[in-house]
């Protein structure tokens, strides 16, 4: 090797110089180029996206929260009036319709109310004196402060023998709801984990309500609730109950709902607990086994902690998938008795359907708060606490 | 005195509810367990019986009461199909057409873009400035205010916008800095499907309208992207994080451009996770209602509208031709359930779900 | 010991006599698969008895239905006086460790410890003395409050064999427990966990297919092939006396020399030497073994047969010499100090009384002898 350059000497053999006198062609270049800015070319799709149609939007809609709208010839007119669209629903004219008609409070009523305060009282006590911090503080003030106002609602309306209003039944929906679909979809799943025969037909079937459109499921349940042409019209009869209007009782409407919104959304809780059940190893229940445990406490000892945090993020996205529900209450009663089964996005397609668009707004705005509130204290004060013990 | 081992007396209890034979089930137990599995079928697949009988039933039967049976009952009548597919064909046909192109092509941009999104929080760091986003949405919310309130000329604002973001993100953001991580950004993203389609909708509508884009596919295909991504991010974040990182660090060294490692290694890799994404999205995608009704008209209606469309006002509900749409409904949904399940080991929703 | 029978119950969980283990005719199908075949093994009381076998023979399998957990197709399990064959695994009084430890993930190292005699509703007072006591004897006692993904693969060892002593089962049940661990902390916990096996005196059955841990921990070995037993015995009388080809080939490191070849004129052609044979009929195919350490390699002409050098490995105390010879390679053990030339001709001398032969066709075990001429 004759290389004037001695350092060439030390290169591993097959070593070629890179050739630099050719300029790299465009394509070179251009890649060079985009893979020098991957980094912002991968995201930014997604957070444009998202702005422009999530973040935008939501800032926009807080605008209109906070104005009136008038719908003028080829535009709006967009008027500032503050809180008032708020005040109206909280305090004002339409009142009962998010909240709830509000009397005196019965006895019931004040025992609930002041037992909720206590105990919400009393949590905030225990976390002020045993460990503090201001993040922490503060939010398990925002807590406090909105689960105070639930009990109140609550025992002013329901537990005074009152009717409440949409704030009342979405979380009805949201709590009754998902806690039946919840308990249901675990034991299904716990059943279809068992050494049992045809257990594909059963996966497959259980599925199936899940590919179903959301106003289909409102048709289909309103067709099966129906008392006289219905599928269950004889039975309804042989109970002397033919002229029974259950659309027209405030509480078996909400049930009927509750039930059509069950039949859709146990296929998602059973599917993934069913995968979760499968998938704790064989071993742990055998070991169990040896260890001379019984069937139950197997499952309560063993199954369920393994399973147990699928199914804290399973109700977590549930119940978020539960305070937007609409479909249904819409179609089967279109929000009737009155506004007995009308939920929160319900109550604001309505006012945007009356074209009132900023008390539109300040419900979903209300709506979103509510949501976020209590999806953010159900992770915080259960998930996280649960999480740290496994 | 040998050990007498315990061999326990079983009692009536324990007799039914503890196996008679190693590895098989205790005679009790499995009563339950098939009543309860039966029972519940029958709670599922009754209302999807009376959905295909109903749709070919004519108005008399159904209104004449309950008939269960067809051929016995009944004399079961093709009239709604055949109303559908030929008298009315164009209509239903449109509708299959538009439902069919807005939940493609919504499906397939949201998996895109929300897998690359997924990629780069798996693998890169970012950190984005605090202070910088802050300024972002004030100038935001204050262009808005400006347009909606004071009915300035959008044009103007967004010049304006843009100049004051700029300046003030060059002359307090590169000071003062708060820096996020991957995990913000992530949780931001994710978070975004706590929006309840109607606290965004009327905006979006308002969007759409002023840029002349209501009742066409592209403005339904782009919302429904958008609302889908977060559960990309979130289910491919965590496929993309249970993959080994060698493979593309090898695909690195060997000189691959970062675009090309995602296209040529790590799709491929993720089809089992692509593929149970893609299902899920498709089927909420394929569904959805309330978004459909603000933004389509006429041209662009999509399946569950004409199921919508079917409750005739006046006339009542017409439950045949419904039962009809419902059920053709369910056909591509099913049809895609079986093309992609092959590629779906069941632990892939379980991951995501775990993390 | 005489406690009287009402209260036996209660006390037999916390002591219990070693009890003899009788296996009987044990047999497993899956579908057509034959996975244990007519299993006879008496365990005698506080026996530690070795089922060793490549995998995939049944060993798992055999295990698992003396333990309870699998279904027994055919055949008896005998526990002390009592027949288990169809008895849950709960009411058989026997602990049993797993290959993977199963420590419950969610449970601390002291509720691991403790969740057998949880389950079997032994107050809590008692319950705590006892994870402490079964704690100390593994040396676990500071590490109670941890989680078993903070504990090393030694410490996991050890709680899941606290976990199996805590009940003071009449039969301890092991499969593979020290494969997952490096090298150098299965030699640690082999010795510790036969120690503790004497200390206890429990019967144990413990399953693997490694033949070192099988001749260091076995009172007995069983050695499985295809789900059928070869050979029951000490560790001692499997390595010199195996009754058939595989046993001969499965036990020792390195494992034994096979030469094959027929026997002619009393003798098999061994290269261009003969090895002269007695007592075994003209014409059959014989296999001829001979064990490493005893055998020598010496000057070419002057051992049994002549052999080509093919590799030398010192390996501290020794020094492994590898001959090829046909296709069949062949290992011995010399002195750590003998030094020898690759791809140079050696003789390969053995003693007669320390060789074994074995019919090609069967494996099994001849009477012949290798004589001197
Ligand atoms: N549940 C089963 N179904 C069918 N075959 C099985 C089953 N379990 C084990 N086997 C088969 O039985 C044989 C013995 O398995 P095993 O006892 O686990 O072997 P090992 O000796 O390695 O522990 C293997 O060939 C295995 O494939
Ligand atoms: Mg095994």
């Amino acid at each position: 090797m004759t290389s004037t350059q001695g350092r060439v000497e030390n290169r591993q053999p097959g070593y070629v110089p890179a050739d630099n006198s050719q300029p790299p062609s465009r394509r070179f270049r251009f890649n060079e180029w985009l893979d020098g800015h991957a980094r912002q070319l991968f995201i930014t799709p997604a957070v444009v996206m998202i702005l422009i149609f999530s973040i935008f939007p939501l800032v926009a809609s807080l605008i209109i929260a906070f104005s009136r709208v008038r719908l003028k010839a080829g535009g709006y007119q967009v008027r500032f009036v503050g809180f008032k669209n708020f005040s109206k629903q909280i305090f004002g004219s339409e009142q009962f319709h998010f909240l709830g008609t509000f009397t005196t409070l019965t006895f019931l009523g004040w025992v609930v109310a002041l037992s909720a305060s206590a105990a919400i009282l009393w949590w905030m006590y225990r976390y002020i004196t045993t460990g503090f911090s201001i993040i922490g503080f503060i939010g398990r003030m925002i807590t406090a402060i909105v689960g105070l106002g639930i009990a109140w609602m609550f025992a002013g309306t329901f537990f005074s023998g009152n009717p409440f209003g949409t704030l009342g039944v979405t979380l009805f929906y949201v709590f009754v709801g998902c806690g039946v679909q919840f308990i249901i979809g675990l034991g299904l799943a716990f059943l279809c984990s068992q050494p049992i025969r045809g257990r594909n037909f059963f996966r497959v079937a259980f599925f199936i309500p899940m590919m179903i459109t959301p106003i289909g499921v409102g048709y289909v349940f309103r067709m099966m609730a129906d008392t006289t042409k219905g599928p269950f019209s004889p039975a309804w009869q042989w109970f002397g109950l033919n002229d029974f209007a259950w659309a027209a009782n405030p509480w078996t409407a909400r049930i009927f709902i509750i039930i059509g919104d069950s039949w859709q959304w146990i296929p998602f809780i059973f599917i993934i607990l069913l995968a979760a059940f499968e998938n704790i190893p064989r071993d742990y229940v055998e070991a169990g086994q040896m260890d001379g445990a019984s069937n139950w406490q197997i499952f309560r000892e063993i199954s369920w902690p393994q399973v147990m945090p699928v199914a804290v993020t399973v109700m977590l996205i549930r119940v978020i998938e539960g305070f937007k529900i609409v479909d249904l209450p819409n179609i089967m009663t279109s929000g009737g008795p009155g506004i007995a089964t009308e939920s929160m996005s319900l109550h604001s397609f309505f006012a945007w359907r009356s074209l009132d668009l900023g008390q539109s707004a300040a419900i979903a705005y209300l709506l979103l708060f509510v949501t976020v509130v209590i999806c953010v204290s159900f992770f915080n004060l259960i998930v996280v606490n649960r999480m740290r013990r496994i | 005195m040998s050990n007498v081992s315990k061999v326990p007396r079983r009692s009536l209890f324990d007799r039914l509810f503890e196996p008679p034979r190693i590895g098989a089930m205790a005679p009790g137990a499995k009563i339950i367990v098939y009543t309860l599995l039966l029972a519940w079928s029958a709670f599922v697949l009754f209302p999807i019986y009376w959905l295909l009988i109903t749709s070919v039933k004519t108005a008399a039967d159904v209104n004449a009461g309950p008939f269960f049976i067809p051929f016995v009952d009944f004399t079961p009548s093709l009239h709604a199909w055949r109303e559908l597919f030929i008298v009315d064909y164009a209509d239903t046909l449109r509708a299959y057409v538009n439902s069919l192109i807005i939940s493609l092509a919504a499906t397939a941009l949201a998996v895109l873009v929300g897998s690359m999104a997924a990629y780069a929080l798996a693998r890169i760091r970012y950190q984005p400035n605090l202070i910088t986003i802050l300024i972002f949405i004030l100038t935001m919310t204050a262009a808005l205010f400006a347009v909606f309130s004071y009915g300035v000329d959008w044009r103007i604002v967004l010049v304006v916008g843009v100049g004051i973001f700029y300046f003030f993100s060059k002359a307090v953001a590169s000071r003062v800095k708060v820096p996020l991580a991957n995990g913000d950004i992530l949780f931001w993203m994710i978070s975004q499907r706590i929006l309840a389609p109607i606290v965004v909708v009327v905006p979006i509508y308002m969007m759409f309208q002023s840029v002349r884009m209501l009742d066409t596919h592209l403005a339904i295909i782009l919302t429904y992207a958008v609302v889908n991504l977060p559960i990309v991010i979130w289910l491919m974040y965590d496929f993309f994080n249970s993959i080994p990182k060698d493979l593309e660090e090898s695909a690195q060294l060997d000189g691959a451009t970062m675009i090309m490692t995602f296209r040529e290694v790590v799709l491929p890799l993720s089809r089992a996770g692509l593929a149970a994404t893609t299902l899920l999205v498709m089927i909420l995608c394929w569904n959805e209602y309330l978004l459909a009704l603000f933004l389509s008209t006429a041209k662009a209606q999509t399946m569950p509208i004409l199921v919508a469309a079917m409750n005739a006002g006046e006339r009542g509900i017409l439950w045949w031709s419904m039962s009809v749409v419902i059920i053709v409904m369910i056909i591509p949904v099913v049809f895609m359930a079986i093309v992609l399940q092959r590629y779906i080991s069941k632990g892939v929703l379980l991951g995501a779900v775990k993390g | 010991m005489s406690t009287d029978m009402s209260s036996a119950s209660e006390t037999d969980t916390l002591t219990s006599d070693a009890k003899r283990l009788s296996i009987r005719k044990m047999n497993k199908h899956y579908g057509d698969f034959h996975a244990v075949k007519d299993l006879d093994i008496e365990v005698e009381p506080g026996e530690f008895l070795v089922l060793l076998g490549p995998s995939g023979c049944g060993k798992s399998t055999a295990l698992r239905m003396i333990a309870g957990l699998e279904e027994i197709t055919s055949g008896e399990v005998i526990m002390g006086e009592r027949d288990v064959t169809h008895v849950l695994p709960k009411y058989r009084d026997i602990a049993m460790v797993f290959q993977s430890y199963a420590l419950y993930p969610h449970k601390t190292v002291a509720e691991n410890i403790g969740f057998p005699l949880k389950v079997t509703g032994v107050p809590l007072e008692q319950r705590n003395q006892a994870v402490l006591d079964a704690a100390a004897q593994v040396q676990m006692e500071t590490l109670l409050e941890r989680y078993p993904r903070e504990l090393s693969g030694g410490q996991r060892q050890r709680v899941a064999l606290a976990r199996a002593i805590i009940r003071r089962p009449s039969a301890f049940l092991m499969d593979e427990p020290l494969s997952n661990l490096d090298a150098k902390l299965r030699g640690f916990m082999r010795a510790e966990l036969k120690h503790m096996q004497h200390e206890l005196g429990v019967t144990t059955i413990y399953v693997t297919h490694d033949q070192i841990e099988a001749m260091t921990l076995a009172h007995r070995v069983a050695i499985m092939k295809d789900g059928e037993l070869q050979q029951l015995g000490t560790p001692a009388e499997v390595y010199t006396n195996p009754t058939n080809l595989f046993v001969a080939g499965f036990m020792g490191s390195p494992p034994m020399n096979f030469i094959e070849g027929t026997l002619s004129q009393g003798s098999i052609q061994v290269g261009n030497d003969k090895i002269f044979l007695q007592g075994a009929q003209e014409g059959t195919a014989v296999t001829m073994g001979f064990r490493p350490e005893d055998a020598d390699v010496v000057e070419a002409g002057e051992g049994r047969f002549d052999a080509m050098v093919y590799t030398a490995e010192m390996t501290g105390d020794l020094t492994l010499v590898t001959v090829k010879h046909g296709q069949s390679i062949l290992t011995i053990k010399m002195p750590k100090d003998f030094v020898v030339d690759y791809d140079q001709k050696v003789g390969i001398q053995f003693d007669s009384g320390l060789s074994y032969l074995f019919s090609t066709s069967d494996g099994s075990r001849l009477k012949a002898i290798v004589v001197d001429s």
